[in-house]
């Protein structure tokens, strides 16, 4: 399990005025994330979606709270977390120069996989991911959905316990965005958690069983798509989001 | 398999794999054996000045038969005219240097501040002391004294004592500095590419996700920095070494020198080695606290400067080694090398410049890899 507790991530930033002044991108949020289940975090650019996700992959820090994966904390635990975890976002980049093969090969040593079985799930992923025709091509060559593929490749070949999507649909044509969304549906088939940040709430209704909606870095609703639904009195959770910010900035 | 190590292993497949960093390895050495040979076709013209530039001598007097027959010896191109034409001649450079004789003195007229001058005056000095010395056996002989007895009364011969050849110590000493360089400007485009680049295009942010510990992804680049940078290294030192076997046997300025034995080309390797460790390890460690590819190029450019100039000064103002300079970071490297080059092989301070690199570069990563938090990497900007 996942459990965020009073975190918050403040940033400093220089005004009009070259006065160096902070603002707050995460506020005090605290929530759990129960194993097999997708979590999505809706919210606008700019809500604090991408920053909340960073620091629960560990690559950034909260200046105040707590986050625990399956109760161990980054200070003690940082390799061990991060063994657990795949992050993918909409810019994660790969490297250009090596080949699909390749990445996955040094993506399983890295995760430690034993020698034996890496080459075995790379030629399952690549099933999976229908990408034998470009497996040995070097990524640089390929295109924006092949490449996308290969990242998600590098994510399953660990089999992680917890997935962080960030965005990860975003900018992608519609039969690679549909590659991730099954992507999600089968990972979520075989019991992992997923915690999947979009700003397509459509996207999120169908395939979410918990939403935490954020704006300017707090929580403005949570629970199943319906539960908000329903407290909104609205038929989707777009019409929901704009009720909330609404309700929020009065 | 270690994690050090698959980074090395990662980092190596992209250095080779990428056109830049390979040209910069592998083009770069190529330069020096061109400016070897270059030094050598130099110097060794100006050694061999054609005596003609320079043999035009004047003389206010008439020539004996002897006189002329040592000018003739000498190679001496002499003329005859009145003082004021000489002083004519010689202002309008058609003489070297012109001879005034007033009773039983002579007097060399020549410009200082001209080569060709200078030479003709040394020209005309050989003439009168081969004169004179014809005289003075005239003399003697002249009053029943044994010339050969009076001349052996005291003699004297020179001897040089120099182990190394000028010509060819100079140009070896420039050519291992051309080497430091090569290292340096190598080091700095996979240094930068693997830090600084990395993070500008965005598969720093991925490596990062990954169960990595900081310590790992520095040392691991690093590693493949210091291995690029030694190649560059020992191809430069091969190629230095075929251009002074080829220079030995085209160019006489090597005459006499030894330049090539094993102590010299172990100790240079000893060096490279440390050199290109400590300063792939400052290149890593400035790369990496820069924001963009362009902003740790711009940063790394003076170390090119600091590793050449500190070397230099050391070669040119003839500094003599001792334990003090064999710790002080790039100075050590080329009072080292010369010290070496000119047959003072001193094992104790070769120790202290490899211990003291190593202790100075694992403070320098111990350092960057405190700073080296993700966030402060990816996000500093």
């Amino acid at each position: 399990m996942i459990t965020i507790k009073n975190v918050t991530k403040n940033f400093a930033k220089i005004n009009k005025k070259k006065e160096k002044e902070e603002f707050t991108a995460v506020d005090n949020l605290s929530f759990d994330v129960n194993e097999g289940e997708i979590l999505g975090i809706l919210g606008p650019n700019g809500a604090g979606k991408t920053t909340l996700l960073r620091m629960i992959a560990g690559i950034m820090q909260p200046n105040k709270g707590t986050i625990t994966i399956d109760d161990l904390n980054y200070e003690k635990n940082e390799t061990d977390i991060k063994k657990m975890l795949a992050y993918l976002s909409g810019n994660t980049k790969i490297y250009g120069t090596i080949s699909p093969y390749e990445l996955l090969k040094m993506c399983a040593e890295i995760y430690d996989v034993p020698a034996s079985e890496i080459d075995s799930r790379i030629k399952e992923i690549s099933k999976i991911l229908n990408m034998d025709s470009f497996l040995h091509n070097r990524i640089e060559k390929l295109s924006t959905g092949q490449t996308q593929r290969v990242n998600i490749a590098r994510c399953m070949i660990h089999k992680p316990k917890y997935y962080i999507l960030d965005e990860a649909t975003s900018g992608l044509d519609i039969i690679t965005s549909q590659i991730i969304l099954n992507f999600i549906k089968d990972e979520k088939s075989k019991g992992k958690t997923i915690l999947y940040s979009t700003h397509y709430m459509e996207e999120a209704e169908n395939i979410c069983d918990m939403i935490i909606m954020i704006n300017k870095g707090r929580i403005i609703a949570t629970g199943t798509p319906e539960k908000i639904k329903k407290e909104t009195k609205t038929n989707n959770l777009r019409d929901a989001f704009f009720a909330l910010v609404g309700e929020s900035h009065e | 398999m270690n994690k050090t190590l698959l980074i090395l292993k990662k980092e190596l497949r992209e250095l080779f794999r990428d056109k830049k960093s390979l040209s910069m390895m592998l083009i770069i050495p190529i330069f020096i054996p061109l400016i070897i040979i270059g030094m050598s076709a130099l110097f060794q013209s100006q050694t061999e000045a054609d005596v003609t530039t320079y043999n035009k001598i004047g003389f206010n007097y008439e020539l004996t038969p002897t006189e002329i027959e040592i000018l003739d010896t000498l190679e001496i191109d002499y003329s005859i005219a009145s003082t004021e034409e000489l002083e004519e001649n010689f202002n309008n450079k058609e003489l070297n240097s012109y001879i005034i004789k007033e009773n039983n003195n002579y007097i060399i007229n020549y410009d200082e501040a001209n080569i060709e001058s200078s030479g003709a005056a040394s020209m005309a000095q050989s003439y009168l002391e081969g004169y004179k010395s014809i005289l003075e056996a005239n003399y003697l002989a002249e009053n029943n004294i044994n010339v050969e007895e009076f001349n052996n009364l005291l003699t004297y011969e020179q001897k040089s004592v120099e182990q190394q050849n000028f010509y060819s110590n100079y140009i070896v000493n420039y050519a291992f500095l051309f080497i430091l360089m090569a290292i340096t400007v190598s080091a700095t485009y996979p240094a930068t590419d693997a830090t600084a680049g990395e993070k500008e295009r965005g598969t720093l942010e991925t490596l990062l996700t990954f169960p990595i510990k900081s310590k790992d992804i520095i040392v691991g680049k690093l590693l493949s920095v210091t291995l690029s940078s030694i190649i560059t290294g020992i191809l430069s030192l091969i190629l230095a070494i075929i251009a002074i076997v080829y220079s030995q046997n085209t160019f006489d300025i090597y005459a006499g020198a030894n330049l090539l034995n094993s102590s010299i080309i172990v100790c240079s390797i000893v060096i490279i080695i440390a050199f290109s460790i400590m300063i792939s390890g400052l290149c890593i460690a400035i790369a990496s606290m820069s924001k963009t590819f362009k902003e740790a190029q711009s940063a790394l450019t003076p170390l090119t400067f600091i590793a050449f100039f500190p070397g230099m000064i050391v070669f040119m103002l003839n500094i003599t080694n001792n334990w003090l300079l064999s710790i002080i970071p790039f100075i050590n490297f080329s009072v080292i090398f010369t010290d070496i080059a000119n047959g003072n092989l001193n094992i104790f301070y070769l120790i202290l410049m490899f211990v003291s690199t190593l202790i100075i570069i694992i403070a320098v990563i111990y350092y960057i890899v405190k700073q080296y938090k993700s966030e402060k990497v990816l996000f500093n900007n």
